[in-house]
């Protein structure tokens, strides 16, 4: 009778810049622990979707329900503070810095606000939430190294850490694999993989094969649309989608 | 742990010890040569110092450049000398002071913070140009003559105090305030705070992300700034016994600016090596030419284009290598 | 009333229109530079004063002041030039190119400044007004020079703005603002633009410095006040917008006139500078948009 509640719901989410229609009444559910995949072409609206509902950007119409709250058009701060976190397509880090404040300074808000005005070794939740982070991302040899000089796989690693610093409920994930070799890829997979154990997630990713592997649901988008929803298998055979995404396939 | 930020903070407090050091023996010569002149042009370079020091941590620290720092200079001087005159207190004018500065502090962060990058600069510049030429009209506040007559201060300590009019005495008092001014400073950039504007400067927008208020945080960093230019301002008539209304003038923000990228952005103890090194350069270049603007501003000029993280960018990697080999050891 | 009318409010519209004309060209040097170069320019003022000096030198040596309106500004498009190739361009691709440019042209104006002082002195001197007496229009009196500034102004803002919309160069120009990158690809000789950009620039400047010198005089600290007054206008007409630096020098030099008038002069330039910093916190853009967004 009481149905676990979705982590994350979205309804007739809608946003149009001057007079396009970037995402069209979009409303899917994401539950808890399991990977959901948005596909789609190019210009989409993936992306305008990940920044409706991470507060990017507020909605002309719809709804952002965290845990059945009502987050829409929340600043990312709230959105943050509310259990939901997101990596960006562009690698988006403190490139001055070392790989170890990077994730400090995400970590820091695991710790009460006082502390922010008091000396940095005094986090020490945020301390130790590093070290489980440079192992689990295996950057523990890189941790004082400064994120600009890092290799790009390791900085796409670094922006998937950094968004998972503050133990999120759950955590978007926009193209993790963007830019990355083979090998790479397949190590991201299996990352996202164990991540999903712990975290809800919510991905955006081109790679198909990928996507198929991984996800437990997949949300298709097509010109701001969406046109399909559904487990891979069911998203392959579906007719739309056929047209849409994967051409005359 | 120990990481890049924390070295570099750590050479910075080395800098400083060796400017108090000097500053002490600079006092100990000044006093057994019964100099006044030096002690209270070094003791104006302080005070300047700390002006800087406020700049430094919108520059260089939040990214932040503030053309128009002197607007809470020149606050700072004008409430300050109000109030001496009016109770000849020392901590009366401080603390109405500190009162003004996070008053306008907040109402000014409040009107710049609505903006970023050059429309920063630009609208601080505009805030302390208003204010400047609304006290150069105001009769009330001497106008172009500005608030002169500003009585000896002793300044008490509780064990013991100061007179303002004792060269050697003041100086060291300024000098110690400064200090304090820097470790305030200091300690608020190396907490999870100073980090985060630190952050912002580098991506304000991925802050926002990982959970603050980036305007909150703006907006602090310009309160803490406005703070101790205020203070700063404050100690100017207790040297000078007057404010005028150049304290509130362009040429002292800018001032500012030049002292700030001479000792090198983002290290707040530049601000303090600059000040005296452009006071050292006024004076010296100013006894054989009144031009010492040209040399000034082709020397600014040349750190601009070639020393990005001025006078400490030469001083303070040997110094953050040297502690660093030293802590891993 | 009328009487008010002829002799009070209209000669005071009229010094400010005059004053108008002045500050639009040199707002139209620095919203170019900025809009194209994306630099403020911190010695736009000192360029300023420099024509002046320039036209004070030429009329020594006895050019008449009609060769100087032309003789100053070329004068002027080779000093620019130069500053924005051997200056500007050297950080020009640093990370934060917005202060850097500002600080580099700071410390530059610094040197410009205190290099007229070495030459010419502190003091100032004041040129004869070329043109001597007033006309009658509708029974008020208008001194003939500023009826001559207006128009010779005018004649300028109207023409850079063909040049600007009207022209291959123009084209040029907007594109190289738009995209750099893009104006590049399509053949635009991007630094060449940009260097004649700053050049241009600053000879608008030089010219306003040659128009003005008669009415305020000619010292080297010149440029400091009459800068503010341009900075203020391309913030409120909007960055890099050519129109709007024409509306809002027009209005806010009004403001200034009229506010002398019927306040004080001295409340007039914290009343122009309110207006600004109203308008930086309620509509950062400004009134217009910026030389790419025609």
């Amino acid at each position: 009778m009481t149905a676990v509640r979705p982590v994350l719901e979205v309804a007739d989410l809608s946003i149009s810049f001057g007079g396009l229609k970037a995402v069209d009444q979009v409303s899917f559910a994401v539950e808890r622990n399991r990977v959901t995949t948005v596909i789609g072409p190019n210009g989409a609206g993936k992306s305008t979707l990940f920044n409706l509902i991470s507060g990017a950007l507020a909605p002309h119409r719809g709804h952002v329900l965290l845990e059945g709250r009502d987050v829409t058009g929340a600043p990312p701060y709230r959105m943050q503070a509310a259990g939901l976190a997101r990596s960006f397509q562009i690698t988006s880090l403190f490139f001055e810095l070392s790989v170890a404040e990077n994730l400090r300074l995400a970590a820091q808000v695991l710790e009460p606000r006082v502390k922010l005005g008091l000396p940095v070794g005094s986090s020490a939740k945020a301390r130790t939430r590093v070290q489980e982070l440079l192992s689990q991302f295996k950057l523990d040899e890189k941790a004082g190294q400064i994120v600009g000089e890092l290799s790009h796989g390791d900085q796409r690693r670094l922006e998937i850490a950094v968004a998972l610093a503050s133990k999120p409920k759950i955590l978007l994930l926009d193209e993790p694999t963007q830019g990355m070799s083979h090998a790479d890829t397949a190590d991201t997979a299996a990352l996202v993989r164990s991540l999903s154990n712990d975290v809800t997630i919510l991905l955006i990713e081109h790679d198909i094969g990928l996507v198929m592997d991984l996800s437990d649901t997949i949300v298709v988008m097509h010109q701001g649309r969406k046109i399909a929803e559904g487990a891979p298998h069911a998203v392959r055979a579906d007719q739309a989608v056929q047209t849409a995404y994967f051409g005359h396939a | 742990m120990r990481d890049a930020i924390t070295l570099q903070t750590r050479a910075g407090h080395w800098l400083v010890a060796l400017l108090v050091l000097g500053g002490l023996v600079f006092a100990v010569v000044g006093f057994a040569t019964g100099d006044t002149f030096y002690l209270r042009l070094a003791t104006e370079a302080l005070i300047f110092g700390g002006l800087a020091l406020s700049v430094d941590i919108l520059l260089g620290y939040t990214g932040l450049l503030s053309l128009g720092q002197a607007l809470y200079f020149g606050l700072g001087a004008y409430v300050s000398a109000l109030a001496l005159i009016a109770w000849q207190s020392f901590w009366a004018a401080i603390g109405a002071s500190l009162a003004a500065a996070l008053v306008c502090g907040l109402a000014g962060g409040l009107i710049a913070n609505r903006v970023r990058g050059v429309y920063f600069a630009l609208i601080t510049f505009g805030m302390a140009q208003v204010l400047a030429k609304a006290v150069y009209n105001t009769r009330a506040l001497g106008a172009s003559d500005g608030l002169i007559g500003v009585p000896v201060l002793d300044i008490n300590l509780g064990l013991f105090s100061v007179s303002s009019a004792s060269p050697v005495g003041f100086f060291l008092f300024v000098l110690a305030v400064t200090v304090l001014f820097y470790v305030l400073a200091a300690y608020l950039l190396d907490t999870p705070f100073g980090r985060l504007l630190i952050a912002l400067k580098a991506n304000e927008n991925r802050v926002l992300f990982i959970g603050y208020r980036t305007s909150t945080l703006r907006l602090g960093s310009y309160l803490v700034a406005a703070v101790i230019a205020t203070l700063s301002g404050a100690l100017y008539p207790m040297l000078r016994g007057f404010a005028s209304p150049e304290l509130l003038f362009f040429s002292t923000s800018g001032n500012a600016v030049i002292t700030v990228i001479l000792g090198g952005v983002g290290t707040l103890v530049g601000a303090l090596y600059g000040s005296v090194l452009l006071t050292i350069v006024k004076s010296v270049v100013g006894s054989w030419t009144e031009h010492h603007l040209i040399v000034i501003g082709l020397i600014f000029m040349a750190v601009v284009v070639l020393l990005p993280k001025g006078l400490m960018g030469l001083v303070q990697p040997a110094l953050v290598s040297v502690l660093g080999r030293g802590s891993r050891r | 009333m009328l009487d008010y009318l002829q002799f009070v409010l209209t000669p005071q519209i009229v010094t400010g229109l005059a004053l108008g004309v002045a500050v639009i060209l040199v707002a139209l040097g620095l919203t170019i530079i900025f809009g194209l170069l994306d630099v403020i320019n911190m010695s736009h003022g000192e360029f300023y004063a420099l024509g002046a000096f320039i036209a004070l030198a030429l009329g020594q040596v006895g050019l008449p002041f009609w060769a100087l309106l032309f003789a100053v500004p070329i004068l002027m498009l080779p000093i620019g030039y130069l500053v924005e190739r051997g200056l500007i361009q050297r950080v020009f691709h640093s990370k934060d190119r917005h202060i850097t440019t500002l600080l580099l042209t700071f410390g530059f104006a610094l040197v410009l400044e205190d290099a007229l002082r070495l030459v010419f002195g502190p003091n100032p001197y004041k040129p004869e007004t070329p043109i001597r007496g007033a006309v009658e229009v509708l029974g008020t009196y208008l001194p003939l020079y500023r009826l001559f500034m207006v128009a010779i102004g005018g004649l300028v803002i109207v023409g850079t703005a063909l040049i600007v919309y009207r022209t291959r160069l123009g084209a040029m120009v907007r594109a190289a603002a738009f995209d750099r990158n893009m104006a590049a690809s399509l053949g635009v000789p991007v630094e060449r633009v940009y260097a004649g950009a700053f050049a241009f620039g600053v000879a608008l400047a030089g010219l306003a410095g040659v128009l003005l010198a008669p009415i305020y005089s000619v010292f080297p600290t010149m440029g400091r006040d009459f800068i503010l007054l341009a900075f203020t206008v391309i913030i409120v007409g909007g960055m890099g917008s050519i129109g709007g630096a024409v509306i809002a020098g027009l209005f806010l030099t009004q403001v200034q006139a009229i506010s002398s008038l019927y306040i004080s002069p001295v409340w007039a330039d914290p009343i122009v500078f309110g207006i600004m910093v109203i308008m930086l916190v309620v509509r950062p853009q400004g009134l217009r948009g910026g030389l790419g967004h025609a």
